[in-house]
């Protein structure tokens, strides 16, 4: 039976492709206020959708073959990540 | 020579360039809405500059799944002259038609500035009127025009004279190897982030612009 | 929602006022109506009489103030249409999307005109960058938010202005200027007019965004006013690119009898302006209209500010070829009233009336006559020692935010869009536009706060004569001006009192030149609640200017070597106002005196040099005196020159006076003919003197005490780098 699913894109940045916005917000908003210990900041861009499937890896299978068709993501540039909440 | 220019939902170059293309070079140049653009009997397309779709999600996306692209698409194919220019040229990027990818300026802002460019490429529909290392003053204005590929694909580009201009001096964006046009393999597609109708009228700052244009003419007669 | 004695504007005074003329109490949702459409922001209740005494009236004048935008008569059949716009409380909260919202306001005040906007300026005032990360803050945001949504929508920013000052701390000005074109024939009234017409609503969807906008705009701001997001509108340039495509191709087919802008008020506002101007009434069915929310009530949905929203008035019988447009842009659009002749704004719900209010009564505000009164005499400021070195301070005020370059602002506004530009940002005195008729717009926006804190008549009679000089500069011969009063509390009795002397300095100068206003902005409350500090009395004028010929349009750098310098005018001891002084953290006793009638008369002869092709270059001397202008000739023509500074001083001075006065009616030029030039001046006895030549890459001022040499690339680094190296250090 189909349940709706909320699937999170997430596309950033691959890691060749420099990431000038999460450098600036490391450098001059996270290191400047004092929050030394934090290594690392990518950005990226966040799509929320809500899909019908039976089940969560159909849910992630649909979303990423979507991604892929449409090129939500350019796949030159950018890496693609999903995560399913129920 | 009958040129179509393509109006997508957002477009704001679409009337500068046909003002240069009808009314400063005389040639037979419409305007043609995305929903209207069904007829692969024009013998060139020009996508031209803006925010098509607002530029959501990504610059260009939207506007390369229109039916218009598809268009587009079986015009290159026939080896017709198509020109991206700016949005166009991010459009022709995702529309699978120019190799790499478009991103943020590394400085994070949107430029806009006159610029020196140098022609490395003279086998292309829109250089092919220029002398090869000719150096040209032309505009860019733009947000996301940092051209990346990674680096086998950046030397392939250059060895197969794929890359058509290039930024002489500063490189404003950070854009690799200096890239400011690209062409596919046969030289009839050509995306560029600098604007040549902006450049059509000396007392606006130059005329280099309209060589790529008449190139495209020249290119027609080979 | 309830509104009455709470979150309401309205005075005890008016309350009662409205209740007599309505002959009963109003209800819930017409105090709502009313509270919008009479808040200071849109009705000027305070400051219409003051108003009146600009002079309005012009051969070229087709419409003046009182429409959403003046319209200017350029010949062949052409109209320019031309109005500012601020966004100051919006922007001081959340500086992005209120700036941008600023500019998608002020471009369809332009197209409710039937005229295509083709051009935007900015005048922008900050707190002090140098020491405020706030204003930091504020700044990068600003102009981020202005330049996203100008440059989505096409329209170039071409000029602005940029002021910094502690007193904008908390509250930043954000003005926006906007010019357009079109065709006479073309030409829309926002009238209701005929009987039967169809309303329509069109673009965005109306939310809960923006509610209660002119309301905060006429209230002082808070501690609080961060949580007020919900008078911040949400800026949509995708959608208002469609309703600019939409509205101009409903213009030219024909088919509008009027069109309105959504802003301030939203419907309440738009629905009364246009049934007032046309004496008519309107009926309103609010389930028609579109919402982003299912569950807002009707004062919501009636006073919201929602963005990207117009009017269209729909004449009888055109509805099928409105249809025909929204469809191909995909843009929204829904039926919400009708004209008829009852003169009458009712609302209806589902065919209940809840509202109805006669039109004038709801569009016409009762005036407010506030008391003015004259601030004691400040305590008057010894002169600063005369400093050892003129050097640095030169260099201090070429780094200076208020008169550095201004680049890290324009590189980030497309201003080549619609292939009209021939002055760019930074090049000239003003922007100048290529016209369809074959003519050139000259247009410029300016401001000094400065001037105008120490003595309101003559500051803002002196920012309308630069604003006049720049125009002049570039060859254009000024033909109308927008003004926009910017100002604290108007409860503050000194307060208005320097309002009414602003305007009334303003008038008067327009009389002497005369130069019609054909419309502006009034914006009161700019004032912070907590530290009760307002601003400085903030003026800013927009003057519209016009050239024939192209080979008149003029821009500042240094052309030429071996060309002749002139400067035109005779600088005095004036530093009062001086962005010298403001470097030494003084403000002087009173600005430099203004001879209206020489300061006219060195306009118009400096125009005819130009004319008569006799001049190469030209810059106005105002900001930063002639040792700056002499600095930013260097800068934009990338040469040098040596002058001799003392020649145009009017009696032996300081050299600090000498370089840095901001004395009126001053212009220098370059030219190959000086004798033409100088003999052309002294017919009209305007004092003008050969005080250098083009040559060499360094500038060499000839002083009283001393000579100083600079290196241009010295000056350039020092002046273009300011900015950038303030509000974004690592960035090379």
């Amino acid at each position: 039976m189909d349940q709706v699913f909320s699937v999170e894109i997430v596309i950033s940045n691959k890691p060749q492709a420099r990431d000038p916005e999460g450098e600036t917000i490391e450098r001059d908003l996270i290191h400047k206020l004092g929050f030394q210990s934090v290594k690392e900041v990518r950005s990226g861009k966040l799509l929320t959708v809500k899909v019908e499937a039976s089940s969560e890896i159909e849910a992630k299978n649909k979303i990423l073959l979507m991604c892929d068709d449409l090129r939500l993501y350019n796949p030159v540039a950018h890496s693609v990540n999903l995560r399913v909440r129920a | 020579m009958k040129v179509a220019v393509i109006q997508f939902p957002g477009s704001n170059c679409d009337r500068d360039t046909l003002h240069v293309l009808r009314n400063v070079l005389g040639l037979d140049a419409n305007l043609i809405w995305h929903n209207d653009f069904k007829d692969t009997s024009y013998d060139a397309a020009i996508l031209p500059g803006g925010f098509s779709f607002g530029d959501h999600l990504r610059a260009g996306i939207i506007a390369a799944h229109s039916p218009a692209t598809d268009i587009i698409r079986k015009m290159a194919e026939d080896g017709k002259p198509v020109l991206g220019i700016c949005n166009g040229f991010q459009i022709l990027i995702e529309a699978g038609l120019i190799p790499g990818a478009l991103l943020r300026n590394s400085t994070l802002k949107f430029v806009c500035k006159w610029i020196d460019l140098r022609v490395e490429s003279c086998s292309t529909a829109f250089s092919c009127s220029f002398e090869r290392n000719s150096q040209l003053r032309m505009p860019i204005a733009h947000n996301e025009g940092r051209f990346f590929a990674d680096d086998e694909a950046l030397d392939r580009l250059v060895a197969e004279g794929m890359v058509v201009m290039t930024y002489a001096h500063e490189n404003p964006t950070g854009t690799s190897r200096r890239i400011a046009a690209i062409s596919n393999k046969d030289g009839n597609v050509v995306g560029m982030m600098p604007h040549p109708e902006r450049a059509s009228d000396h007392i606006l700052g130059g005329t280099n612009g309209l060589k790529v244009f008449e190139s495209m003419l020249e290119w027609a007669r080979c | 929602m309830l509104v009455g004695e709470l979150g309401t504007t309205l005075t005890r005074e008016e309350m009662d006022y409205a209740r007599r003329q309505l002959g009963r109490e109003p209800n819930g949702l017409e105090w709502a109506m009313i509270d919008a459409q009479w808040s200071e922001h849109c009705s000027y209740k305070s400051s219409r009489h003051i108003l009146a005494q600009l002079p309005t009236s012009g051969r070229r004048v087709l419409v003046g103030p009182g429409y959403d935008s003046g319209v200017i008569d350029i010949g062949d059949d052409y109209v320019v249409a031309m109005h500012i716009e601020s966004h100051n409380h919006p922007s001081a909260v959340d500086p992005y999307g209120g700036a941008a919202t600023g500019i998608g306001g002020v471009v369809r005040d332009i197209l409710c005109m039937g005229t295509t906007p083709i051009a935007l300026l900015d005048a922008l005032k900050f707190g002090e960058i140098t020491k405020s990360d706030h204003s930091k803050w504020i700044m990068k945001n600003v102009v981020r938010g202005i330049a996203d949504y100008g440059n989505c929508i096409g329209v170039p920013t071409v000029a602005g202005e940029v002021e910094f000052d502690d007193c904008f701390e908390r509250n930043c000005l954000v003005d926006v200027a906007c010019l357009g074109v079109g065709r006479k024939e073309e030409l829309l009234l926002a009238q209701a007019t005929h009987a039967g017409d169809g309303v329509y609503l069109i673009g965005g969807s109306t939310g809960r965004d923006g509610i209660h906008g002119s309301t905060f705009a006429s209230r002082t701001l808070r501690a609080d006013s961060d949580q007020e997001r919900s008078a911040v509108q949400i800026p949509d340039p995708f959608t208002k690119k469609l309703v600019i495509e939409t509205s101009l191709e409903a213009g030219r087919a024909g088919i509008l009898r009027g069109c309105k802008d959504l802003g301030g008020g939203g419907l309440a506002t738009g629905l009364s302006e246009i049934a007032d101007k046309g004496g008519m009434g309107i009926d309103v069915y609010l389930e028609e209209v579109p919402v982003r929310e299912g569950d807002m009530g009707p004062v919501e949905v009636m006073i919201s500010e929602s963005q990207e929203r117009m009017l269209f008035v729909v004449k009888k019988g055109s509805e099928g070829f409105l249809d025909d447009i929204v469809r191909r842009y995909g843009v929204q659009h829904a039926r919400i009233g009708e004209v008829n002749a009852t003169n009458r704004i009712r609302v209806l719900h589902f065919r209940e009336p809840i509202a109805n209010l006669p039109t004038p009564l709801l569009a016409n505000a009762p005036i407010i006559h506030r008391k003015a009164q004259m601030p004691a005499v400040r305590k008057l400021e010894h002169s600063p020692e005369r400093p050892s070195d003129l050097r640095s301070p030169l260099l201090d005020l070429l780094a200076s935010p208020t008169i550095a370059s201004k680049e890290w602002v324009f590189r980030q506004y497309d201003h080549e869009v619609g292939i009209r530009t021939i002055n760019k940002p930074g090049e000239a005195d003003a922007s100048v536009l290529k016209l369809p008729n074959g003519k050139y717009a000259a247009v410029k926006v300016d401001g000094n706060a400065r001037f105008c804190d120490l003595d309101p008549y003559l500051g803002a009679s002196s920012v309308l004569a630069e604003c006049c000089r720049n125009i002049v500069a570039v060859g254009a011969e000024p033909v109308a001006f927008l003004d926009h009063c910017q100002f604290g509390d108007p409860n503050d009795e000194e307060i208005f009192w320097a309002f009414s002397k602003a305007v009334e300095g303003m008038a008067d100068f327009a009389k002497a030149f005369p130069l019609p206003c054909i419309g502006g902005k009034v914006s009161f409350y700019n004032q912070d609640e907590e530290s009760h500090k307002a601003i400085k009395s903030s003026p800013v004028v927009t003057v519209l200017g016009l050239i024939e010929e192209p080979d008149d349009v003029m821009k500042m750098g240094f052309r030429d070597y071996g060309q002749a310098l002139v400067i035109v005018g005779r600088t005095r001891p004036e530093l009062g106002g001086s962005e010298y002084y403001h470097t030494l953290g003084r403000n002087g006793n009173a600005p430099p005196a203004l001879d209206f009638e020489l300061e006219v008369r060195t306009d118009r002869t400096v125009h005819e040099c130009i004319r008569q092709g006799l001049v190469s270059a030209s810059h106005d001397v105002s900001k930063g005196g002639l040792g700056v202008a002499l600095a930013e000739m260097a800068i934009a023509g990338l040469k040098g020159a040596s002058v001799d500074c003392t020649i145009t001083q009017e009696d032996k001075m300081r050299d600090d006076e000498l370089l840095f006065s901001e004395t009126n009616s001053r212009f220098v030029l370059t030219t190959n003919k000086p004798s033409e030039v100088l003999e052309v001046l002294s017919k009209t006895n305007v004092p003008a003197d050969v005080v250098g030549t083009v040559e060499g890459n360094s500038l060499r001022l000839g002083l009283n005490t001393t000579n100083l040499d600079f290196s241009v690339d010295t000056l350039r680094a020092v002046y273009v780098n300011s900015i950038q190296g303030i509000l974004e250090p690592w960035q090379k």
